[in-house]
């Protein structure tokens, strides 16, 4: 629900900045995951409305990507989706990249590891053919591109029917 | 000396003409008074050593406890009224484990130094302010504390009864500072290996003690990642490396 993404939105965007007051360093994408599930966890009864996944950078440098459900129970995965379309998209993903078991070492995001372009193209592609047949997914997608550079927005635009 | 400072040494909310505050000066005069305790940091950790005053033979000495444990990464050694760190170590405890209740991380020690500062300084308040539940006098205990941060490694920091923090390579408190600093200065190396830091910390501390040294009368802990409290043998065989 849009009023509820906005209100959490906000509500990170502040803590974030009192992170940085209090502990004088941004709140890495770890730390921002346990929030998020203790944030969600806090509405146990009353919900936010909203399906999460945090994405971010962790301690080495590595992707991480955490996706949860409704009341904050979540868990650190290679590749993930949420929303209407995630019953169309999450199986392509697992077609494509295959997940990793979480007790292999040295970690991996996926078996299939791709690069950055073949990534970003891959979920171009999940977008446009959950864009067929999802009713709710369409007009447009906005990806962001998470490195150790910076974040780079890049918009796609779906069918407009 | 007491008549020249009359009736402003009595509340803690009253500066005195000159601008001090008594009381809090009177804090930090306890904490001579306390048995010795110096931390010295390296690359490698951060070593804690404390003395313990074995006032009688019928006494248990493993009790007396003047280095603590406030959470995997963080130990602290206190000199001065012993009873206070307790307040001060249980505080730190809790915004620790609070820490990594919220975020997953361990605490960086900055934040929890700030924290104990934070209520090192609510002396001066009501029953209804903060929530402090209304302190009498400020803390008479200084604390060394030592810990490993995920960003800047290992750490030093003194905190006193004025809310004050500071961050140090090597320091000392207690009745044998003064001495113990002096010692300090003129041995310690950034360069240093945890063993050499170990050495130091009780050589130095030898140095100012009255006693002799002995596995029973100092407490030895170290930093290294995680906290850890020398047992017997360990302290023994420091000793012997003096």
């Amino acid at each position: 629900m849009q009023a509820d993404m906005k209100a959490l939105h906000k509500m990170f965007m502040s803590r974030n900045v009192t992170y940085q007051h209090s502990h004088g360093r941004p709140m890495s994408c770890p730390a921002t995951a346990q929030l998020l599930s203790n944030t969600l966890y806090h509405r146990r009864f009353f919900p936010f409305y909203t399906f999460n996944i945090c994405a971010g950078l962790d301690e080495e440098g590595r992707g991480a990507v955490y996706t949860y459900d409704a009341i904050g129970s979540y868990e650190r995965t290679g590749y993930s989706c949420q929303g209407s379309g995630k019953d169309l998209m999450q199986p392509v993903l697992d077609n494509q990249l295959k997940a990793a078991s979480p007790l292999v070492l040295p970690p991996r995001n996926s078996v299939t590891e791709l690069p950055l372009e073949q990534a970003v193209d891959l979920v171009k592609d999940a977008f446009v053919s959950a864009g067929e047949r999802d009713i709710y997914t369409g007009d447009n997608v906005e990806i962001l591109i998470i490195t150790k550079d910076g974040i780079k927005r890049e918009e796609l635009e779906l069918k407009r029917d | 000396m007491f008549l020249t400072r009359s009736e402003y040494d009595r509340g803690v909310n009253t500066f005195s003409p000159e601008g001090r505050l008594f009381q809090v000066e009177y804090a930090i005069e306890a904490i001579k008074l306390g048995s010795t305790a110096i931390g010295v940091a390296t690359s490698e950790g951060v070593v804690l050593a404390v003395e313990k005053r074995v006032t009688s033979p019928l006494l248990e000495p493993s009790s007396i406890q003047k280095v603590a444990e406030i959470d995997e990464h963080i130990g602290c050694a206190m000199s001065g009224l012993t009873a206070d760190a307790k307040t001060l170590i249980d505080h730190a405890r809790a915004e620790t484990q609070s820490h990594r209740f919220s975020y997953n991380e361990p605490m960086p020690l900055e934040s929890c130094t700030q924290s104990l500062c934070d209520l090192a300084l609510q002396f001066g308040e009501d029953d209804d302010e903060g929530g402090g539940g209304g302190m009498s006098r400020p803390f008479g205990v200084a604390l060394l504390i030592a810990g490993w941060d995920r960003e800047a490694g290992p750490v030093l920091y003194h905190t006193d009864p004025s809310g004050t923090y500071v961050k140090y390579r090597c320091m000392a408190i207690g009745s044998g500072s003064e001495g113990a600093l002096t010692a300090l200065q003129e041995h310690f190396k950034p360069e240093m290996t945890l063993a050499e830091a170990e050495v130091l910390a009780l050589s130095t501390l030898k140095q100012v003690m009255e006693e002799k040294v002995t596995a029973t009368n100092v407490d030895i802990a170290k930093v290294a990642k995680n906290y850890h409290l020398y047992n017997q043998d360990e302290v023994e065989a420091v000793i012997a490396r003096l």
